[in-house]
């Protein structure tokens, strides 16, 4: 398998196809930090899958890559199934660790579009800052990035067909990770 | 005169002191008399499968290297140098021949022993004893049924004795088909602001928490559908040494919880076998509702298939980390689909686990107020539903799984390592042992 880090850029995307990308990662991180997580799941593909690796601290001269098998354990290895069931779960009215509700704002940064062989899929690299407080100063900075494959459905619209998340920490710094990345 | 901890704990009538959840002076009493005499799990040995296999974990705060040295034995020890005490291994797994410390180049061996080190010249025969200049080696390492543990005290009596007869219900976990268990590759670490023990004694017995606690994640998995009442009469708590194990006995309560159809119809399919190597009781009790926690501070939820270990990190800190265990003999898209399912329920954003690092964590802060914390705490639940009389199940066993008794049985033993001169003089927490369950 060829990673996709490797994958030849073909062609340069248009400024106006850039600007698309980086107003869609935007309103979906409006999306997540007001808790519009419905409105969210339509912009996620059918066939999508979220995956968030564990992290391992090894030695450079460790040839073990660990980070793209999804038979080891992840903080997120989701289909669009279990995904709805979160945000399902949010939904209950008992999600008593949402309540009051935590306050968070994604900055996403670092932005860049590649061309795919295929004309209606684009690769997307981002980064992400993502601040959580809540109750009185409880709080936690999550913070990585993140390589996506962005799709073109046939109505036009913009749809993540894969997302992987690569957080700085190995211990996450936080009691639980309650939010979308 | 030495401290009685007896005194923090009421078990007869079922009061805690919330100091044990909050004192500085407690906590550095726990790391001595509790985690450096204690069998600590330290590994699975399917993480260490190939000579020089190791990984890095701690022992109470002891950060310490577990190998699998040339000899084939798994050995470990004190990941610092001897020679001004940095540490010597800063992966968390690999493979290697040697262990080299960054600062003057010192070298080890997979058993610790010292190799060489950096301009060896500037040692003077008699400035370095080659044979003593060590990683100072643990006091005894062995391993059940694919758990290794170690402990630093010679004294402490061997793992056979020290899990007893919670052997039999361990079983359940380790040995419910051919083949026994092995971890999913990987961990997930977090770390929380909340006493240790708190994730232990919820695991040992606090089934209770789940209809409440975890109400948004049980209505996420069923459709809506809320958490079913305990059955009291037909579940239990069993204590042995400390260890405790609660469950029910119909079987598929905790499988469902991980909604998956594959890993039901697995176990529904190989539940006869499990029948006839373990016994109907526990092939019953296997699936069931269930928790444990080994003591000092491993726990599982043993049909979930999450293992973990609470590793203490000062009073009111712990890291908390969790693996996937897996029966070996079950087909590579089932463990895959265990894992999966374990990290949407029970990791730092699973469904269930999600709501559990809160109350832990405000239990253990609303500490810090001196009058709150003169308020002892309620572990009264079950105070008089002990039974004497079960034909089958070993310990000390008390009826209804919403239940205190794991709980105060676990801060008992507790108590007991706190106040203990040596670990040879431990107090008899064996409880029962039916002839039906020996082993």
């Amino acid at each position: 398998m060829t990673a996709m880090t490797d994958h030849p850029v073909t062609d340069r995307p248009s400024l106006e196809l850039l600007k698309e990308v980086e107003q869609t990662l935007y309103r979906e991180a409006r999306l997540l930090d007001t808790e519009q997580f419905e409105t969210w799941v339509e912009m996620l593909a059918e066939d999508i899958h979220y995956y968030m690796p564990s992290v391992e601290n090894r030695y450079r001269s460790d040839p073990t890559d660990t980070s793209k098998d999804p038979s080891r354990m992840a903080f997120y290895n989701d289909d669009i199934a279990m995904i709805r069931t979160r945000v399902a779960r949010l939904r209950t009215g008992t999600a008593w660790s949402e309540d009051p509700p935590t306050r968070y704002t994604h900055l996403i940064t670092n932005i860049e579009v590649e061309l795919t062989d295929r004309p209606d899929e684009y690769r997307v690299y981002s980064n992400f800052y993502s601040y959580r407080n809540r109750n009185e100063r409880d709080e936690d900075v999550l913070v990585g990035r993140r390589e996506d494959l962005w799709r073109r459905d046939p109505e036009g619209r913009l749809v993540l067909a894969k997302r992987v998340i690569t957080p700085t920490w190995s211990v996450l710094p936080g009691k639980n990770l309650n939010v979308f990345l | 005169m030495a401290e009685d901890y007896s005194r923090y704990i009421d078990l007869d009538e079922g009061w805690v002191d919330r100091s044990i959840f909050h004192d500085e002076d407690i906590y550095q009493a726990e790391l001595r008399q509790i985690f450096a005499r204690s069998w600590n799990f330290v590994a699975h040995e399917s993480q260490l499968p190939r000579v020089g296999d190791f990984l890095t974990t701690y022992m109470g705060e002891d950060s310490v290297i577990v190998t699998r040295h040339r000899d084939n034995t798994i050995r470990v020890f004190a990941n610092s140098c001897p020679h001004r005490g940095n540490r010597v291994c800063f992966a968390d797994v690999g493979n290697t021949r040697r262990f080299t410390c960054n600062y003057h180049g010192w070298s080890f061996n997979t058993a610790g022993a010292l190799l060489g080190m950096h301009a060896e010249y500037a040692y003077d025969e008699k400035d370095l004893d080659r044979d003593q200049t060590r990683l100072q080696p643990v006091a005894k390492v062995d391993s059940y049924k694919g758990l290794v543990f170690a402990t630093f005290d010679p004294d402490t009596p061997s793992l056979q004795d020290w899990l007893g007869d919670y052997r039999w219900y361990l079983d359940m976990l380790l040995d419910n088909e051919e083949g026994g268990t092995e971890f999913v590759g990987g961990c997930i670490r977090s770390e929380i602001n909340a006493n240790w023990k708190f994730g232990v004694e919820n695991f040992i017995g606090d089934a209770y928490h789940v209809g409440w606690t975890h109400d948004s994640g049980t209505r996420a998995v069923t459709g809506g559908q809320p958490f079913p009442p305990a059955d009291m009469t037909n579940s239990y708590h069993a204590s042995v040494n400390g260890h405790g194990w609660e469950f029910g006995l119909d079987g598929f309560g905790d499988i469902m919880v991980l909604g998956s159809q594959s890993i039901l119809d697995y176990y529904t399919g190989m539940k006869p076998r499990m029948s006839e190597r373990l016994g109907q009781l526990r092939s019953q009790i296997f699936g069931s509702i269930a928790s444990g926690s080994i003591f000092p501070n491993i726990s599982f939820l043993p049909a979930v298939h999450t293992f973990r270990t609470w590793l203490p990190k000062g009073p009111h800190k712990f890291e908390l980390r969790t693996w996937v265990i897996v029966n070996k003999a079950m087909p590579d898209e089932i463990k895959e689909e265990c894992a999966k399912r374990v990290m949407l329920t029970f990791s730092p954003g699973g469904l269930f686990e999600m709501d559990d690092g809160e109350n832990w964590s405000n239990c253990t802060t609303t500490n810090k107020g001196v009058v709150t914390r003169r308020q002892p705490l309620h572990y009264r639940a079950g105070l008089t539903r002990q039974i004497h009389d079960h034909p089958e199940l070993p310990g000390t066993i008390y009826r209804g799984q919403y239940n205190d008794a794991n709980q105060r049985l676990f801060f008992q033993r507790w108590a007991d390592l706190m106040n203990a001169e040596s670990v040879t003089e431990l107090p008899d927490r064996r409880g029962a042992t039916p002839a039906a369950a020996r082993i």
